[in-house]
C-alpha cells in the first residue's frame, strides 16, 4: 500500500468505479430512508387525527350535561393529563375538562392543529381538534405527540449515522480496490516495459482469477505469443534470404567477373550474359514468391472475393498438369464429388496457384506409373480439395517444417524448387479460411484444404489478424 | 513505325524502357510526370503507352489514365506497378489500361506485350481465317489444317494456337500464354506451359513438317513460318 499515491488512486478506474457507485448507492439510500419516514410520520399522524375526530364527534353529539359528566370522567382517568380536553365558553373561559385555558388565542376550528403545553418543567407538544357547538362554547380533545416526534428524530438519528457509517465504509472499500489495481496495473506497466526493452520472452503476470484485467492480460499475452513467433520467422526467412539469395547472388557476381577477365570473343560474353540472366531471373522469382506469400498473408486480398466453384477449378488444375504427369508417367485424375455443392468466396488466381503447387509436388515426388489424384469434396457444406500421390511421403515429424518458408524436407533437396511452395499454399488456405492438413496415404501422401465447419470465420478472424 | 510514350518517373528505369523498345523497333517519346505524360499523349499520337502506376507530383498513373480515357485517347495502355494484388491490377484494368505488369519484370516480357497491344489494334476482329505459311486456322469451326491435313487438338491446345497465331512472328511469353490462354493471373514459374507446347508442337508438325512453333530462349515463343 505504501507505494500508492493518493494521486494514483484517484485516477483509477476501479476507485473512480467504486466512488461512483458508493454515490449511487447513498442517493439510493437516502430516497428508501426518506419514503420510510414520510410513510411513517404520516400513519402516525393520520392515526392520532383520526382518534381525535372520533373523540370530538361523539362529545358534541352528547347533550351539555352529559359532556360535562363526560369530560369530568375523561380527567379522572387521565391524571397525568395526556389526553387534555376541555369545554370554554365563546369567551374562552374553561366550563370543564383537564385543560387550563385555551391552548392559542385564534383557535383554528374543525382541523387538527399542534401546540406546545407546560408540563412540569419542560414544554411538550399536543396534537388538538376544537369544534364549536351551536351553544357557541368550544370543546377541544388534544394529545401528547412528544413519543411520535421523538420517534421521528431517532428515526432520522439512526438514518444520519447508518449514512456516515456507509459512507466510511464505501470509502475505505473504493481505495482498496482503487490501491489493489494501482499494483496490478503497475506489475503490468513494468512487465510491458520489460518486453519493450527486448525481452520477448517475458509476458503479462496474470492471477488466474479470469478476472477482467486477466481476460485482457491473457489477450495481449496471446499477441506476445504470436509477436514472438512471427519475429523468430522472420529471423529464419532472413537467414534463408541470405542463403537463398546470397548463393545466385555469388554465383552472378563470379560470373560476370570471370567473363570480365577472361571472355575473348563476342560469343563468350553472350554466354556469360545469358548465364547472368539466368540467375537473376532465380533471384527474381524467389523474391517474387517471398513477396506474394507476405501479401497473401497481408489478408487484404480478401476485398477481390468472388463466389467460385472448387470443382471448376481443381478441373482447371488437373487440365493443366496433365501434360506433366504424361510426361512422367503419372497417372493423374480429378474425382469430384462435391456435386456442384463446393463453393467457397475467393480469389481463383490464389487457389489455382495452391492447388496447382500441391498438384506440381505431388507430381514431381511421384515416381513412374504412380498416380496423383485431385477429390474435390464437400462435408456438411464444408468444402474441401485433397491431392494425393503415391510418392515417398513426409515423415510425420516434417508436417510442421514443410510448411515453413524456405524448408526444404531431406527427401526434396536434390529437387528444384524456392521452397516456398507450401508455404505460399499454407497462405492462401489461410486467406479462404481453409485449414491445411498433411497425412500419410500409404504409400504416399494426401495434403488437404478443408473448411471447419463452425471454426470457419474464427479462422478467417485469425487470418485478418 | 509505331509510336510509343513511356511515362515512368525513374530516368533511368525510364531510358532502358525506352532502349528495349527501341531495339524492338518502336519509336519512343519519355515522360517523367504524370502531367507531362498528359500533354504529350493529348498533344501527339501514340501507337500505345506504357503508364507507371504511381508517379510523383499529384497526378498518379491511374489519375493520367482516367483523363486520357475521358478526353478521348484510345491508345493501348500498359499499367507499369509495383503493386501486385489483384484488385491493384482489376483497378488498373477497370480505369481503362489493356494490361497490367508488375515490377520487377523482364523487358521482353514487356516489349512481348506493348508488341501485341500494338498489333491488337492492327489487325481487323472480323477474320475469320488466320493462315502462316501452310497452317490453316478457321476461327468459325476452330479446324486446323496443315498442308491441308485435318489436325485434332483438344480445346486449350485450340486455344493456345489461335493466341499464338494472332500475332504471328511475335514473341510470346509463357505468362502471357497462361493469362490468355488459362486465363488465371500470377506468374507461373512451372515447366508446364512449354510441355503444353511441346504436344501441340508435335501434334502440327507430324509427318516431318518444319516446326512452326519456335522456342525464344529465356523468354517464351514465337510462331514463325518458314519463308
Amino acid at each position: 500500500m505504501s507505494s500508492v499515491r493518493l494521486s494514483d488512486l484517484r485516477r483509477t478506474t476501479s476507485f473512480r468505479l467504486a466512488l461512483m457507485f458508493l454515490a449511487l448507492f447513498g442517493t439510493a439510500s437516502l430516497t428508501l430512508f426518506g419514503f420510510l419516514y414520510w410513510q411513517t410520520a404520516g400513519y402516525l399522524k393520520s392515526g392520532t387525527d383520526e382518534w381525535l375526530a372520533r373523540e370530538v364527534t361523539s362529545l358534541v353529539a352528547a347533550s351539555p350535561s352529559q359532556l360535562i359528566a363526560h369530560l369530568q370522567e375523561h380527567a379522572a382517568h387521565d391524571p397525568e393529563a395526556n389526553r387534555p380536553f376541555a369545554l370554554f365558553d365563546a369567551a374562552g373561559n374553561k366550563v370543564a375538562g383537564n385543560m387550563a385555558k385555551l391552548p392559542t388565542p385564534s383557535l383554528p376550528l374543525d382541523r387538527p392543529f399542534e401546540f406546545k403545553l407546560n408540563r412540569g418543567d419542560e414544554l411538550l407538544p399536543f396534537r388538538g381538534l376544537a369544534r364549536r357547538l351551536p351553544s357557541g362554547d368550544i370543546v377541544i380533545v388534544s394529545q401528547n405527540v412528544h413519543q411520535m416526534h421523538e420517534f421521528r428524530e431517532l428515526l432520522v438519528g439512526a438514518m444520519a449515522w447508518g449514512g456516515l457509517l456507509v459512507l466510511i465504509m464505501g470509502l475505505a472499500g473504493a481505495a482498496m480496490i482503487g490501491a489493489g489495481s494501482v499494483r496490478r496495473i503497475d506489475e503490468v506497466a513494468c512487465a510491458i516495459e520489460r518486453i519493450v526493452k527486448g525481452n520477448l520472452a517475458e509476458r503479462l503476470p496474470t492471477r488466474g482469477t479470469a478476472g477482467d484485467l486477466d481476460r485482457l492480460v491473457d489477450a495481449v499475452n496471446g499477441m506476445l505469443d504470436d509477436i514472438e513467433r512471427l519475429m523468430h520467422e522472420v529471423k529464419g526467412v532472413s537467414d534463408a534470404v541470405a542463403h537463398d539469395l546470397r548463393t545466385p547472388l555469388t554465383r552472378l557476381l563470379a560470373g560476370l567477373e570471370r567473363a570480365g577477365r577472361r571472355a575473348a570473343s563476342v560469343d563468350e560474353y553472350a554466354a556469360a550474359v545469358d548465364e547472368a540472366i539466368g540467375e537473376t531471373k532465380a533471384v527474381l522469382s524467389t523474391f517474387g514468391a517471398m513477396l506474394r506469400i507476405s501479401e497473401v498473408e497481408d489478408g487484404a486480398r480478401r476485398v477481390g472475393f468472388k463466389s467460385l466453384d472448387l470443382a471448376a477449378i481443381a478441373a482447371d488444375v488437373t487440365e493443366f498438369y496433365q501434360p506433366l504427369a504424361e510426361v512422367k508417367d503419372v497417372s493423374f485424375s480429378l474425382k469430384d464429388e462435391s456435386g456442384g455443392s463446393a463453393k467457397i468466396a475467393g480469389d481463383p488466381s490464389l487457389l489455382f496457384e495452391a492447388i496447382g503447387n500441391l498438384v506440381d509436388n505431388a507430381i514431381k515426388f511421384t515416381p513412374s506409373e504412380g498416380r496423383v489424384t485431385v477429390r474435390v469434396f464437400c462435408q456438411d457444406e464444408n468444402p474441401g480439395v485433397m491431392v494425393t500421390d503415391t510418392g515417398p511421403g513426409i515423415p510425420a515429424e516434417e508436417r510442421e517444417a514443410v510448411l515453413r518458408r524456405f524448408y526444404r524436407a531431406e527427401r526434396s533437396r536434390h529437387t528444384s524448387g524456392s521452397g516456398l511452395g507450401l508455404s505460399l499454399v499454407a497462405a492462401v488456405a489461410r486467406l479462404h479460411g481453409l485449414n491445411l492438413f498433411i497425412d500419410d496415404a500409404k504409400p504416399g501422401c494426401s495434403v488437404i484444404l478443408r473448411r471447419e465447419g463452425a471454426s470457419t470465420w474464427r479462422t478467417l478472424a485469425a487470418a485478418v489478424t | 513505325m509505331a509510336r510509343v510514350l513511356v511515362v515512368e518517373d525513374d530516368v533511368q528505369t525510364a531510358a532502358e524502357i525506352a532502349a528495349a523498345l527501341g531495339d524492338s523497333g518502336f519509336d519512343v517519346d519519355c515522360a517523367h510526370t504524370g502531367r507531362e505524360g498528359l500533354l504529350k499523349a493529348g498533344a501527339d499520337t501514340y501507337e500505345a503507352i506504357v503508364l507507371d502506376r504511381m508517379l510523383p507530383g499529384g497526378v498518379d498513373g491511374l489519375a493520367v489514365l482516367s483523363t486520357l480515357r475521358t478526353v478521348g485517347v484510345e491508345a493501348p495502355v500498359l499499367i507499369l506497378s509495383a503493386l501486385s494484388a489483384v484488385d491493384e491490377r482489376v483497378r488498373g484494368l477497370r480505369a481503362g489500361g489493356d494490361d497490367y505488369l508488375t515490377k520487377p519484370f523482364e523487358f521482353l516480357e514487356l516489349t512481348a506485350r506493348i508488341e501485341v497491344l500494338v498489333r491488337r489494334q492492327a489487325i481487323p476482329q472480323r477474320e475469320t481465317m488466320l493462315r502462316a505459311g501452310d497452317l490453316e486456322i478457321d476461327l468459325l469451326t476452330r479446324e486446323v489444317r496443315r498442308a491441308g491435313r485435318l489436325v485434332e487438338l483438344l480445346p486449350r491446345e485450340y486455344h493456345l494456337l489461335e493466341y499464338l497465331a494472332r500475332q504471328p512472328n511475335q514473341v510470346v511469353t509463357r505468362t502471357m500464354l497462361f493469362e490468355e490462354v488459362w486465363g488465371y493471373h500470377y506468374e507461373e514459374r512451372t515447366n508446364v506451359i512449354d510441355v503444353h507446347i511441346g504436344k501441340l508442337r508435335r501434334k502440327l508438325d507430324e509427318g516431318g513438317f518444319p516446326t512452326l512453333i519456335h522456342t525464344v530462349r529465356n523468354s517464351g515463343y514465337v510462331l514463325r513460318a518458314a519463308e
